[in-house]
């Protein structure tokens, strides 16, 4: 379907709707999703879920009357059951997963909430990130213009090097000829490509060439941009700090305070986690592994007595128990059904991965997560600098991590990038008491001489700032 | 003769063959190979095949390592402890001992390990300071050679055994003993000691028997005899007017040396506006770390010191109309100078304090019966709270000797102590062990005495145990854990309990000694403090602070001293030419501190050795030119053959100005032959050379033969006392002429008929100022002037508009009170443990590569057969106009916009152009990878010798360092940053607290460390600070200021109170 028909349908959909009742609003579209769907749905509407992307829904069902969107949404099961073509088409992509019910939901508010993801999906809707492409698209496209140019100058060059190669080997051959010198014969392009001055100087250019990679790539050696490995568990910030809205700081409490944010101490995980035992995407098998680590029996919600002394064997037998039976529960089984046993072996079997490593022989103990950002050792970083004082958002320099679902590394951490930043950001000179003592640029300020403090200003470029 | 041959010296005109062969050689072929036999030890072999391997897998790891980067881990707690937030560190009040050194402390720690020791300032004793061997005890703690588990040990094997066994096996051992004796070292812990008198109800048998290293029985016994208790009074040092010390080394060793100095201190600082200070006369013949402090010295031989006490007594009695005791003679110049310091005594009334370090009873008693002729009990001298620093007793270890030897006793326990080194009669004491059946060590390492045990219960190191001290009476102080125990030991405490199979301790409890030190404070202090709150608040709170005071109130007891009856206890002048005195180092102590690195690398502060004891000799001086040295010894380290009542040994020779002729002297605590692997066979023992006179073990000897110089300098011979001058200038009488003091080198030299006197103000490079008291004001003018014209010179510049202002923000700077700064060492004990300075060890410093960033110049002036001395901490000056940054090529060292001069090591590309360039020599370079920071294992350094794995790699050591500053690689030149990692710290605090920064917020490892407050450290642009305050004093100046470096680095003028009158 073209765009145009899209726009068509979108534009009929809102005047037939709005004609009858209330328009549909796009911000309760957006609340309703947020609420209802967002734990299955993906939010850019583009890619697949636990559920289907939902961006491009409406057309796809456009072939039948809306009510049958509304009653899927409502109860797909029942629709499922009806025979509906479009829905068994669903039901065979995605079973067994069954999407949950909302008997609740308005006809209005299903369609606020196709509104809105439309919007999103178009990118009409929200915060347009057409601006942030186009910043970097800008200095892109000036390269390539420019890049052009040298090229174009270069291959000019090149023709013009020959040209005048041709031009003087004819005359010294004529010349020679006059001299009569009857052997002589004109250059060739071999004898030219074979020449000390064209080989000293294609030496000299590979030197060159070779020099300045090796320079460069020396230099972002040990860097690890985006480096975004697996970790024991499968933990997302998506679900943490995206969906839920957990503050970066309540679980990384060193942030504010300290030199290191600090990964969470397992018990720091059980203070919601000692309720919430099933997670929305793995059920038990990445949940378990933080009870497996601490020693926090589900089943009996209680802490296991002794569990460091406890053997292998001992500790498999509780967590298996209990992804056995949660698992048959879930799935409507009999209590030790053979399905059930052996999703508790495999979860299992995950979990002693996770918990164990080479220097880690035992199940009990700390999560051995893998390191991310990494500075070397001449680097003195303290983030409460940055968060406490500077103010900083987290995501300044982790990148937005509430839409990761694994973490990896945003920024390069290089000097230069340090170096950057310390160059454009203000300092929060007037909230606190402590720069008071930085009389010139207050006076500065008032007198309007100066438009703000920048990091550089106070030091932030020195090398004993972060380096001793 | 050929009349064309031409010469150069005799042996070109004798055509001696062997010096053609050798000047035809393009390389002297005998030092080649010394050279070679010398690279040898401590180093990789390499040669080129070696230098290709290198370079081949060099290149190839770090291909292989840019390839890919190796995952590291980021483990979390399980369950974080609230308290501890990673990256924050934590302080713990508590207590540092070890036998009697005490000092109240606040431990650093980072996740768990302690990493520096801070003074604690709520102790009425020590009052916030340390010294060197407190801040190195943290060093200790890692110590790999410490014994790892309980053992029996049989024949130098060791089994290691569970504590149950060993305690079941000992219990019946114990039970069949009839006899049962617990040595140890001077135990001030209540605690520790009821105990201990646990065990002795439950084996009625046993004795507890204490004794010192370095002894100080006599002094003790004199307090029982004089006033009725076997303690040490409070010597009051900042209270008395004149101070005069018989040998004494109260500011760098003698009892509670922290407490000493600080209140010293408080005497002899100066206020320009109205100067006065205490006067202090030193009765000694050797430079101890006391007696260079001094104004005066009045040289007697060690064995003349009961002499001179009585003729001081006798003329002070005379003039008080007391009575007299018969006279010893005495040299007459030490006679008229008692003469005089009499007359001020007894002008002075109850304003003086006399001490004595002798281990002479008669001495002691009459130095206590002077201070009462003197009115002097109860004011300078107080009874409120005596110490307990000391309690050990030399009749108890001579009756312990003779009733091992007629085989009494059954069973020992070493507790702390290590009687087969440390005791005059240890070899004798080694043998008589052979005769007891059950020999227990608690010692935490293997040791000359531990060695000789079957049974082995390690105690922990104070920073792992619990306990308690009381130092001084009714002061008590508390030790906590700062970690867990690193290896499978037990407090003594614990041990000694469990022998005893007390009932009062709970084996089942978590920490069964916690329980009992718990409880013992409950019954015990809080019942007796008078606390109004529960027990659990008072004990909270005496754990916070770490101290406790339980007031009391004593009248000053009378003096009951028998002064007639302690003449017969003095010595007699022994005649003889040549004696020698066994000194105590302010490092090393009694030897139980041999083990520890920092502690052997710090400079003594006298004779400026380091790893090893020298014997000091006296020089004389002709009166212009010449300097006559003892014995022919020419360079300082020149071995000389030594007979010490027949026993000969052969040790290297230290000049030492001031040294009395006719005597020499020479370190104990050296010469450990098992002690781990920093300190066995450093230096030479002398223990078997002291005396027991009296029943007292006596520090010197008569009988001493020594030959002439050797010519040969000890290798390695590790003395800084001419690495890193300041390049000083003299004068030369004869023809008026300046000359490089430094390029002669010798101190002799730099003595060379020098117009006016020595070094500092004297010379042209303003590196020393002093004054006498009495000439402050002309000085100070004096100084003003100079100044004006230095700064008046300085104000050209070639660069006009290119001022450095520092008016916005912060412009660090430091004061140094050189009337402070005793030079006890203890600031750069403490950089090395804040700033992780690598230990390097003998042979590097003998190559002047010590990696000190912080060192304490030693310089004499005034009269040369007994001079007065200046310490000068030298430390980075941090120059607004820095010589060494415009030199650097990589911009490696560059100026902050707070006045720091920086180092960036890992763009240094070691040129060393700056510590070439820098005018005060402090710049210090890696000439290896002495903290193994280096990614491969090329050229890494031991600088223990027996082990093939450099000091700094064990895993163990490594523990010390601090996280907060880069562990530097080799190749790179470093120094002091002002503790940049403090300031930093210190600022963000301030930033969170959104307040403007404080003095307390930044503090340098140096100035918390330093006992009498010398170093203060602060912001210069905030007016209301401490140190503002301090750099406007009119007695400050800059060293080298005339070279314009503009330093931030503020020295007071050095102020002395010679009395010229004792001179005459």
């Amino acid at each position: 379907m073209s765009y145009k028909g899209i726009f068509g349908t979108i534009l009929f959909v809102f005047i037939s709707i709005g004609a009858l009742i209330s328009a549909p609003d796009i911000e309760v579209g957006k609340s309703s999703f947020k609420n209802n769907c967002a734990s299955c749905h993906n939010k850019n509407m583009k890619d697949p879920l636990t559920g289907p992307a939902l961006g491009g829904s409406v057309e796809r069902w456009a072939a039948f009357p809306k009510a049958d969107l509304h009653n899927w949404v409502r109860n797909s099961q029942a629709l499922i059951k009806a025979g509906h073509p479009r829905a068994t088409e669903l039901w065979n992509q995605f079973k067994p997963t069954v999407m949950t019910a909302f008997p609740n939901l308005s006809d209005d508010e299903i369609e606020s909430i196709f509104l809105y993801v439309d919007g999103v999906y178009k990118g009409t809707y929200g915060p347009k990130p057409v601006a942030a492409v186009g910043g970097t698209q800008a200095p892109q496209d000036q390269q390539s213009g420019l890049s052009f140019w040298i090229y174009l100058i270069f291959i000019l060059l090149v023709g013009l090097a020959l040209f005048l190669w041709n031009l003087m080997s004819d005359l010294a051959y004529q010349m020679k000829l006059k001299a009569g010198d009857t052997t002589a014969k004109k250059q060739s392009v071999w004898q030219l490509m074979t020449s000390k001055t064209v080989i000293s100087f294609v030496i000299f250019a590979l030197v060159l060439f070779g020099g300045y990679t090796t320079v460069n790539n020396a230099i972002s050696l040990g860097r690890q941009q985006n480096y975004q490995p697996d970790q024991p568990i499968k933990f997302s910030h998506e679900t943490h700090a995206g969906l839920n809205k957990i503050d970066c700081n309540y679980c990384h409490d060193g942030a504010r305070r300290s030199k290191q944010s600090l990964i969470p101490a397992t018990n720091t995980c059980m203070n919601c986690h000692a309720a919430i035992k099933k997670g929305s995407q793995y059920g038990t098998a990445e949940i378990t592994k933080i009870y497996a680590s601490i020693g926090y029996n589900p089943s009996t919600d209680k802490y296991i007595d002794n569990y460091n002394n406890l053997t292998e064997d001992e500790i498999a037998a509780i967590y298996k128990k209990w992804i056995a039976t949660t698992f048959a529960k879930d799935n409507n089984l009999r209590e030790g059904a053979e399905s059930a046993i052996r999703e508790s072996d495999n979860q299992w079997e995950g979990i002693k991965n996770s918990l164990t490593s080479d220097t880690k022989s035992t199940i009990p103990g700390p999560i051995e997560w893998k390191r991310i950002h990494n500075l070397p050792d001449h680097v003195y970083f303290n983030h409460s600098q940055h968060v406490t004082i500077g103010k900083l958002a987290c995501q300044t320099c982790h990148g937005k991590i509430e839409n990761m679902p694994v973490v990896k590394q945003y920024a390069p951490l290089s000097m230069g990038w340090c170096i950057n930043c310390h160059r454009q950001t203000d300092v929060k000179f007037t909230d606190n008491k402590y720069y008071d003592s930085y009389k010139t640029y207050h006076d500065e300020l008032k007198a309007g001489t100066r438009q703000s403090v920048k990091v550089s200003d106070i030091g932030g470029l020195e090398c004993q700032k972060c380096h001793y | 003769m050929n009349e064309s041959t031409i010469w150069i010296g005799e042996e070109d005109l004798v055509r001696n063959p062997d010096f053609i062969a050798a000047n035809n050689s393009e390389l002297n072929p005998v030092s080649l190979e010394s050279i070679l036999e010398d690279e040898k030890s401590g180093m990789v072999e390499s040669n080129r095949r070696d230098f290709l391997k290198l370079l081949g897998f060099g290149i190839g790891a770090a291909t292989l390592a840019s390839c890919e980067i190796p995952v590291k881990k980021a483990i979390p707690y399980v369950i974080k402890p609230d308290t501890i937030v990673p990256g924050i560190a934590n302080y713990y009040a508590s207590s540092y001992v070890n036998g009697g050194d005490y000092c109240s402390i606040l431990v650093k720690t980072r996740e768990g390990r302690p990493i520096k020791i801070e003074g604690n300032a709520l102790s009425s004793i020590t009052k916030g300071g340390t010294n060197a061997r407190v801040q190195a005890s943290v060093l200790s703690l890692y110590d790999y050679n410490r014994i790892k588990f309980p053992s029996k040990l049989n024949q130098s094997q060791i089994a290691e055994v569970s504590w149950n066994d060993l305690d079941n096996e000992l219990k019946s051992s114990f039970a069949a003993s009839k006899n049962i004796r617990i040595v140890s070292s001077t135990q001030m812990s209540p605690t520790a000691l009821q105990a201990v008198a646990e065990f002795c109800t439950k084996y009625p048998g046993s004795k507890h028997i204490m004794y010192d290293g370095v002894s100080s029985s006599a002094l003790l016994d004199a307090g029982l005899q004089c006033f009725g208790e076997r303690m040490i009074p409070e010597f009051r040092f900042d209270l008395a007017e004149t101070i005069v010390s018989f040998n004494a080394d109260f500011l760098g060793t003698w009892i509670s040396p922290i407490e000493y100095a600080s209140l010293y201190a408080k005497g002899r600082k100066i206020k320009a506006d109205a100067p006065k200070m205490s006067q202090h006369t030193q009765v000694e013949s050797h430079m101890s770390l006391t007696g260079s402090n001094a104004d005066n010295r009045i040289l007697v031989k060690p064995s003349e010191q009961s002499a001179a006490i009585a003729f001081l007594y006798n003329e002070v009695a005379s003039k008080l109309g007391a009575a007299t005791i018969p006279v010893i003679e005495l040299n007459e110049k030490a006679k008229a100078a008692f003469k005089k310091l009499a007359e001020r005594l007894v002008n002075q009334k109850s304003k003086s304090l006399i001490v004595c370090g002798n281990n002479n009873i008669g001495e002691q008693v009459l130095c206590y019966g002077l201070n009462n002729l003197l009115g002097n009990l109860g004011t300078t001298i107080a009874f409120n709270n005596v110490s307990y620093q000391r309690k050990g007793s030399d009749a108890d270890v001579n009756q312990l000797l003779s009733d091992m030897k007629a085989s009494i006793v059954d069973a020992i326990i070493f507790w702390n102590s290590n009687p087969c080194f440390d005791l005059p009669i240890a070899s004798d004491f080694a043998q008589a062990l052979a005769n007891v059946k059950t020999r227990v060590s608690l010692n935490a390492t293997i040791d000359e005495t531990s060695a000789l045990c079957n049974y082995l219960a390690p105690d922990h190191h104070v920073l792992e145990s619990w306990g308690d001290v009381e130092a001084k009476k009714g002061l008590l102080s508390l030790i906590q854990p700062t970690i867990n125990p690193i290896f499978n030991t037990r407090a003594s405490g614990h041990s000694f309990l469990s022998w005893a199979s007390s009932p009062n301790l709970n084996s089942a409890a978590e920490q069964p000694y916690y329980e009992y030190l718990k409880n013992q404070w409950e019954r015990k202090v809080y019942a007796a403090s008078g606390a109004t709150g529960g027990f659990q608040d008072f004990w909270d709170e005496c754990l916070h602070n770490g101290v406790f005071t339980i007031v009391n109130s004593t009248t000053t007891p009378l003096f009951k001293g028998d002064v007639s009856g302690a003449t017969s206890k003095l010595g007699k002048p022994s005649g003889s030419a040549l004696e020698i005195s066994f000194i105590e180092t302010v490092g090393i102590g009694s030897g139980n501190y041999a083990n520890n690195p920092w502690l052997q690398e710090m400079p003594d502060p006298v004779t400026r050795c380091a790893w090893g004891n020298y014997l000091m000799v006296p020089i004389s001086f002709d009166g212009d030119r010449k300097f006559i040295a003892f014995n022919n010894v020419k360079e300082n380290g020149e071995l000389i053959d030594l007979t010490i009542a027949g026993t000969k040994s052969s040790v290297g020779a230290v000049k030492q100005f001031g040294q009395m002729p006719g005597t020499v002297a020479i370190a104990i605590g050296y010469g450990r032959s098992i002690a781990g692997d920093c300190g066995t066979g450093v230096g030479t023992n002398f223990y078997p050379a002291c005396k027991l006179v009296d029943g007292y073990f006596q520090y010197f000897n008569s009988e001493v033969e020594i030959s002439q110089s050797s010519g040969t300098v000890e290798k390695h011979f590790a003395c800084v006392q001419h690495h890193h001058t300041l390049g000083v200038t003299a004068i030369e009488k004869s023809s008026g002429q300046k000359f490089n003091a430094d390029e002669a080198a010798l101190v002799d030299d730099a003595f060379k008929g020098i117009a006016k006197g020595f070094q500092g103000s004297l010379t042209d490079r303003s590196v020393l100022r002093h004054s006498h008291l009495n000439e402050i004001k002309e000085n100070i003018e004096k100084l003003k002037e100079e100044r004006a014209e230095f700064q008046k010179l300085n104000s050209h510049t070639l660069y006009p508009g290119h001022e450095y202002t520092y008016n916005t923000g912060h412009h660090w700077g430091m004061h140094v009170d050189l009337n402070a700064c005793i030079g006890c060492g203890t600031c750069t004990v403490a950089c090395m443990a804040e700033n992780n300075v690598p230990v390097v060890g003998k042979k590097e410093i003998a190559r002047h590569h010590e990696m000190s960033w912080l060192r304490i110049d030693r310089y004499y002036y005034g009269d040369v057969d007994n001079p007065n001395v200046v310490y000068q901490p030298m430390m980075c000056q941090h120059c607004n106009n820095a010589p060494c940054e415009n030199v650097c090529p990589v911009n490696a060292t560059n100026h902050s916009s707070e006045g720091l001069n920086q180092m960036a090591y890992n763009r240094c590309v070691g040129t060393r152009y700056c510590a070439n360039n820098c005018p005060y020599k402090v710049r210090r370079f890696n000439w290896y990878d002495f903290t193994t920071a280096d990614l491969f294992p090329v050229n890494q350094f031991n600088v223990a010798g027996e082990k093939n794995q450099p000091f700094y790699s064990d895993n163990l050591v490594r523990m010390v360092l601090n996280p907060d500053v880069t562990v530097r690689s080799r190749g790179v030149i470093e120094k002091c940053s002002f503790c940049v990692q403090r300031i930093q710290e210190g600022k963000l605090s301030a930033k969170k607290e959104s307040r403007t920064l404080n003095d307390n917020d930044v503090k340098t490892a140096c100035q918390t460390a330093c006992p009498t407050e010398a170093i203060t450290f602060g912001d210069m642009n905030n007016k209301e600070g401490t140190l503002f305050k301090k750099i406007e004093n009119p007695l400050n100046y800059i060293v080298l200021e005339e070279v314009n470096v503009k330093s931030v680095v503020h020295y007071t003028m050095k102020v002395n109170n010679r009395d010229e009158n004792l001179d005459a």
